[in-house]
């Protein structure tokens, strides 16, 4: 492995611009950025390489300026995710069922975890929370969200199908990208234009 | 396919236009030389962009050659050298577009129904020698044909249901090469097809509830009237979810040549089609209805 070219740098760049090109590619293969995600396990893989890169770089300049550590490690990423969930502990008529579930749906077998999910006893707030997430990891975003509200509408006061939600609805788990927003930058440039042009003329008339 | 997937013309580089007119032009050239003239009829945007992704893992850029076609028969052309990816999008390409006609011979009823029962005849040659090069893709696009009809026999009013047959048949069409590329490919033409459905659903609202055919989103939604305003924000959020996971694929793939071409297509061209199909503004060839123009 060349560190360098994993960085997309040179051995002549300087440490400032290899610590930013690190992190901004650690912000782009940021575990947040893959929370269900299929390929969540590849992003994973350019996280540790992308940290090794940075740490061999920086320990290979501390060693050859004489220097001891290198500025204390920036380890930022491949840390605790995903289990990090409020889960509230469930116990209903299916408690076992739905452990089984989680469990699938954490290997990533979801046809398991659907098939599991229709040998339920009826549909309470957790069988919608549950079928939502094995939506969301098929990428069936529309049911996800509409399985999620239902869960919501049930059982208001959990904070896990609430984040849940609120993940799918504001992009929280895809970090940088709003791929739409880039699309109407344009118009946020002309409104700011025009604020400004407006604010001028108030303050001309103003003074 | 639609020819929903373009670049933002205004934030490419004049020589990424170039390249992409190239290719456009050198899979036209590929298909002729591989079926006849009949597929080239057919060609879409959007196996422009399949041939730069899937070709996108090869280091170097052949220079290009010139040649005429029917549409420029006296000033040759610019067109991308034939390599293997272009060869590849070339029976892709006839294979999706005989599919289609297939679809639209089960689907549509009168004049319509006679020109696609035309068109398939017209095809079929082509289309057999495609399958027969591509055979395991062929079979998945089969099945994945016949649960989407199943489900618009009985209106199914699940849009992930009904788009996820359709996501399945892109995904079908990534090159086999069993690793980890053929995985990140998959996930992101899985998504490019349901984007491309469902916003191709979105387009047709108007003329579906005219003639009563089916249309996910018009079923999902309980429509009654064209009109999109209500619906504009769930509709772009679901869109909007699927263009974020082509572009975490995007991040995942190595590409050798044409990177910063594609992603002007993922990143500035799709997002700026979804907004211009949800305001109605949306108009094919970017307006200007000539050939081949962006």
């Amino acid at each position: 492995m060349d560190p360098y070219k994993v960085l997309g740098v040179t051995p002549q760049t300087s440490d400032d611009d290899v610590k930013r090109a690190y992190r901004e590619l650690a912000r782009k293969y940021h575990p947040d950025n893959y929370i269900n995600n299929p390929l969540a396990d590849l992003a994973e893989a350019r996280m540790k390489e992308i940290n090794e890169a940075y740490d061999m770089i920086m320990n290979e300049r501390a060693g050859k300026s004489g220097a001891g550590a290198s500025g204390g490690g920036q380890q930022s990423g491949g840390g605790q995710y995903g289990g990090s969930q409020q889960q509230r502990a469930y116990s209903g008529p299916n408690a076992t069922l739905y452990s089984q579930v989680r469990q699938a749906i954490n290997q990533g077998n979801l046809g398991m975890a659907e098939q599991l999910l229709q040998r339920a006893n009826g549909r309470d707030a957790e069988w919608f929370f549950l079928m939502g997430t094995v939506y969301y990891r098929k990428g069936w975003y529309d049911e996800a969200a509409r399985a999620y509200t239902q869960a919501c509408q049930m059982d208001p006061s959990n904070m896990e199908y609430r984040t849940a939600l609120n993940n799918l609805n504001m992009s929280g788990g895809y970090g940088g990208y709003r791929p739409m927003q880039e699309a109407s930058l344009c118009d946020l440039c002309v409104q700011l234009a025009i604020c400004n042009c407006c604010l001028n003329a108030c303050c001309n008339a103003g003074c | 396919m639609f020819g929903f997937i373009r670049p933002m013309k205004s934030e490419l580089r004049v020589r990424e236009a170039d390249r992409f007119q190239q290719v456009y032009c050198g899979l036209c050239h590929a298909i002729r030389a591989r079926y006849g003239r009949f597929y080239t009829l057919f060609l879409s945007y959007d196996m422009t962009f399949y041939a730069l992704v899937t070709g996108g893992d090869r280091a170097d850029t052949a220079p290009p050659c010139r040649r005429r076609c029917d549409a420029h028969p006296l000033i040759p052309r610019p067109c991308a050298a034939p390599d293997g990816a272009l060869e590849r999008a070339a029976d892709v390409s006839v294979l999706l577009t005989y599919h289609k006609f297939r679809d639209s011979l089960a689907d549509e009823k009168g004049a319509k129904r006679a020109l696609a029962w035309l068109l398939c005849r017209l095809g079929r040659r082509g289309y057999r020698r495609a399958r027969e090069r591509l055979p395991e893709a062929d079979r998945e696009v089969v099945a994945a044909l016949d649960d989407l009809r199943a489900l618009e026999r009985e209106r199914c009013d699940s849009m992930d249901r009904a788009a996820d047959a359709s996501a399945r048949m892109t995904a079908a069409v990534v090159p086999r090469t069993g690793d980890d590329r053929e995985r990140v490919l998959r996930q992101m033409f899985y998504h490019v097809g349901r984007w491309v459905y469902l916003l191709d659903a979105a387009q047709d609202v108007a003329e579906d509830l005219g003639q009563g055919s089916y249309n996910p989103v018009v079923l999902r939604y309980g429509l009654r009237t064209p009109d999109l305003t209500e619906i504009r924000e769930p509709l772009e959020r679901t869109l909007e979810r699927s263009l974020a996971d082509i572009c975490m694929a995007y991040d995942l793939l190595d590409f050798g040549r044409d990177a910063e071409l594609v992603r002007n297509i993922i990143f500035l061209g799709m997002p700026l089609v979804t907004k211009q199909v949800l305001d109605g503004t949306y108009q094919t060839n970017g307006g200007r209805g000539k050939h081949g123009s962006l």
